[in-house]
């Protein structure tokens, strides 16, 4: 039995399993909700049923009182549902999230092409009014012989919902990319979901932009500028792409017409691996350097959108607190393969980054 | 069904962090006619600058009324388990009264740091310019007061059958050993606010809060001791809230500005220490005083420190916070500590209000396979041979004083970080007088403020100084409170073992 946990403050709807604590519901689909001990006993999970039955599991006597109880107070940690749930929890409103509805389309490839040596762009046409998205969020998309879907940030700008761009980027021995570089024809129909993720531009804040893309990680920051530019949101924008070599630049020469045309964007690829031939007169180094070296070590006042693989996302994170940028400004979206596994423990320091 | 009940949305909800803003919209002020300065005088001088106090998240966010509430309910519900624990007979229940023994160091040792606590946070909380820290401050020096009340009427029971039990806050105050807590607890009293909090927020109820905790309540609960349980489920679901103002604290130190970094820096280093020497009798009741073992002291120091504490030092390295010095010699001690201070008391367990023992076959067993490394090498020996001296009669005692650490106030008992053979003896000169220390840990604290620790209590010294009741035994343990003959020695031949004996006996004739 499947049953609706709809979040307060935040007005989003999500399913919830029978048996799900709702903690568990929440982190599943992206919504983070406080909690430490996850057992019940130490009460940070402690949230209102505005509406709806849940049954109160293991929680504490001492964590959850009875009159707490009877007030309609739960443990997010051990309460599962036994209706459709409303919820009030301790989470902050985004004004900038739009909450758009999850769907479930069928999407066909209109076009493709190998944007470098391991990154195969990926066209798809989602029928009637396509996949309104918001700038930075992605799509699960299902692919034959995988058990689990395989995500992907969109690319293309949100103006035009009815065709979506992937970035594949083969992982070596990874099955689902594989099969997608091999497979990839006009008219081949791929199962997606999406709208997903809250990895998208806080424009309401008027904090000069720094978008840190690593590999495929331009996807999202690709998709984000065209919004920015396209809606004619005025602060300073700089998009740092690091990649390997010259040939794993891709969309380069769009971004520096783009830079051209809009003088409050500027655009920084930057080579970790550049070739001795003399031939690159860019910038060379990790992204994080080129960071450094372009806001002189100091980043207060902005806000830092970073989206790449696990040690790009990090190495950032690190530059940009030295730099006095804290996590209230740092949004990331990690792109972590199948291979990355179990994340390293984490303390409960940070929520987000 | 539900389609007619579905509702257009109406204007967004505020979130609970705004609400709470607006209900507490106005309780900080600007002073008028002083100078804030004057009004704050803690605020500024140990060198933290903060910018903006508003960006502190408070992480309470309770309103009295509903503080009040849940606090009653809990203690209705503790004081129920107590009152049944007591109209059962709860303490024959217990594994073996030798449990009673981590009783007797829990109310004596740590209790009375509750109340450290609550008068602490009363006073930090008083001097921060921010409604923020001030009202977190203020919330958990009430939680202090509670947990100190609740656990002296939890474990006083047990003084109704047990020795050693009956005076936990004269004996604070003089015994040498509850020196080390004390002294503590002061260290931090006279620090500023915001090394307060580091020291007991952050360092102490955050980083080292589970290596207190889980031996005394898990070791509760192994050992039938239900009462002392449900006082730490009541305390625990405060404990949330109390660590998450030691990770408040330290973001927003470090995050206001970066000169804060090495202050800060110091102070993890300093209460990593001094919090790790504390723990030492912990380690030693989890290992030698449990009838049932929860785990290892090495085990816990493994997943509460070296994990758990690795996953946060990870975290906390982004602000250029490192590990906190000397953890490597803390990890070198692990497979020694609790041999060399449970050794120490059994030395002194003339001047303990608690009984010492040497541990059975069983228990050296097991210590064998906890410390495969060392135990058998270097402490089994001692062992049996006091053993054999008190089955013949000659039970070994210290009859000297010991040195004690100027810093962390524990006899000079450790050993060398890379050698557990040999006493680890440190000492440094200031204004002409030679001051020792356990320890290079100890030594740095020492040497960073000279001033403060010469004034340190030293129990030894105090007795040899005259300040003690007088110069011989009966007069010190007199003047401690500890009386001769019940209280101290070993538990062979304990009233506390007659009596448990006798309930044994009656239990078994009972049961016919």
């Amino acid at each position: 039995m499947t049953y609706e946990l709809t979040i307060e403050p935040l007005g989003e709807t999500i399913a919830i399993e029978d048996g799900q604590t709702i903690l568990d519901a929440c982190l599943r689909n992206g919504i983070y909700l406080p909690y430490q001990c996850n057992h019940g006993l130490c009460s940070t999970c402690k949230l209102s049923v505005i509406d709806g039955e849940v049954e109160h599991g293991d929680a504490s006597p001492f964590a959850l009182m009875d009159y707490e109880r009877e007030e309609g107070r739960a443990l997010a940690c051990c309460a599962t549902a036994q209706s459709d749930l409303t919820i009030e929890a301790d989470v902050e409103v985004d004004p900038d999230a739009l909450h758009l509805q999850v769907q479930d389309v069928v999407g066909t490839i209109v076009r493709f092409e190998k944007l470098t040596p391991d990154i195969l762009g990926v066209w798809l046409e989602i029928p009637g009014d396509g996949l309104p998205f918001q700038a930075g969020q992605y799509v699960n998309v299902d692919i034959p012989g995988c058990s689990e879907p395989r995500s992907f940030s969109i690319a293309s700008s949100p103006a035009n919902p009815k065709v979506i761009e992937l970035h594949v980027r083969k992982v070596p021995g990874g099955v689902g990319t594989e099969w997608i570089h091999k497979n990839a024809a006009l008219g081949l129909e791929l199962r997606v979901t999406g709208p997903l993720g809250r990895f998208f531009v806080r424009a309401s804040s008027k904090d000069p932009i720094i978008f840190l893309a690593g590999g495929s990680g331009l996807s999202s920051p690709k998709s984000m500028t065209l919004d920015l530019l396209d809606r004619e949101w005025s602060g300073p924008i700089t998009l740092i792409h690091g990649v390997r070599t010259a040939e794993d630049l891709y969309f380069a020469d769009d971004f520096r017409q783009l830079a051209i045309k809009h003088n409050n964007f500027r655009y920084i690829p930057v080579l970790s691996q550049a070739a001795a031939d003399g031939l690159w007169d860019g910038t060379t180094g990790f992204v994080h350097e080129a960071a450094e070296a372009i806001f002189e070590g100091s980043f207060k006042g902005h806000k830092a959108y970073l989206c790449g693989p696990p040690p790009m996302i990090d190495a950032c994170i690190r530059s940009l607190m030295k730099g006095r940028l804290f996590e209230k400004d740092i949004f990331t979206e990690t792109f972590s393969t199948k291979s990355d596994g179990e994340n390293l423990a984490k303390s409960p320091l940070f929520k987000k980054i | 069904m539900n389609a007619e009940t579905k509702i257009e949305r109406k204007a967004k909800k505020l979130g609970l962090k705004e609400r709470y803003g607006h209900l507490t919209r106005g309780l900080g002020w600007e002073t008028s006619y002083q100078p804030m300065d004057k009004v704050f005088p803690f605020a500024s001088y140990e060198g933290i600058k903060i910018h903006d106090w508003d960006a502190f998240e408070d992480p309470f966010r309770l309103t009295m009324d509903a503080y009040w509430k849940y606090q009653a309910e809990k203690e209705r519900k503790l004081y129920a388990v107590i009152d049944s624990f007591a109209q059962n007979n709860g303490q024959m229940k217990i594994t073996d009264a030798r449990y009673v023994n981590a009783l007797k160091i829990f109310l004596t040792g740590v209790s009375p740091l509750e109340y450290m606590a609550h008068r602490g946070y009363a006073h930090v909380g008083r001097h921060f310019v921010g409604a923020g820290p001030r009202v977190a401050c203020q919330m958990q020096a009430i939680d202090e007061l509670r947990h100190a009340q609740t656990q002296m009427h939890t474990i006083s029971h047990y003084n109704k059958y047990f020795d050693g039990l009956h005076d936990p806050r004269h004996m604070f105050d003089r015994v040498w050993y509850l020196s080390v807590p004390k002294s503590f607890f002061e260290d931090a009293m006279t620090a500023g606010p915001f090394e307060f909090l580091t020291a007991i927020s952050f360092s102490f109820e955050y980083v080292l809060t589970n290596l207190l905790f889980v031996p005394f309540m898990s070791g509760a609960a192994y050992n039938g001791d239900m009462a002392t349980v449900t006082f730490g489920f009541s305390a625990q679901s405060d404990e949330s809230r109390h660590m998450t103002l030691g990770l408040e604290i330290i973001k927003f130190m470090l995050e206001q500005d970066a000169d804060n970094v090495p202050i800060v820096q110091r102070w993890i280093d300093k209460w990593f220490w001094r919090g790790y020497r504390l723990l030492s009798i912990v380690a030693m009741m989890m290992d030698y005083m449990l009838p049932k073992r929860v785990m290892s002291w090495a085990e816990a120091w493994g997943i509460y420190f070296e994990e758990a504490g690795g996953a946060l030092f990870e975290d906390l390295s982004r602000y250029g916070i490192t590990t906190p010095k000397y953890a490597d010699v803390a990890s070198k001690e692990k497979d020694r500590l609790t041999h060399e201070v449970w050794s120490t008391f059994y030395n002194y367990t003339r001047a303990a209000a608690f009984h010492t023992w040497i541990p059975n076959d069983d228990e050296l067993a097991w210590l064998s396979e906890k410390y495969p490394e060392t135990f058998d090498q270097l402490y089994r020996p001692r062992y049996e041979h006091w053993r054999s001296l008190q089955q013949k009669g000659e039970r070994f005692y210290n009859n000297s004083l010991p040195q004690l650490c100027n810093v962390c106030q524990i006899p000079m008992v450790f050993t060398e970080p890379d050698d557990p053979t040999k006493l680890c003896l440190r000492s440094t000169e200031f204004e002409g007088e030679k001051y020792h220390f356990c320890s290079d840990g100890c030594k740095d604290i020492f040497e960073f403020e000279p001033q403060k620790y010469v004034q340190s209590w030293l129990p030894v010294h105090q007795i040899f100084q005259g300040n003690c009741g007088g110069a011989t035994m009966p007069e010190v343990l007199d003047w401690y409170g500890i009386k001769n003959g019940s209280d101290n020695l070993d538990y062979e031949g304990s009233p506390d073992q007659t009596i448990w004996n006798d309930w044994t006996k009656s239990a078994q004739r009972a049961a016919g």
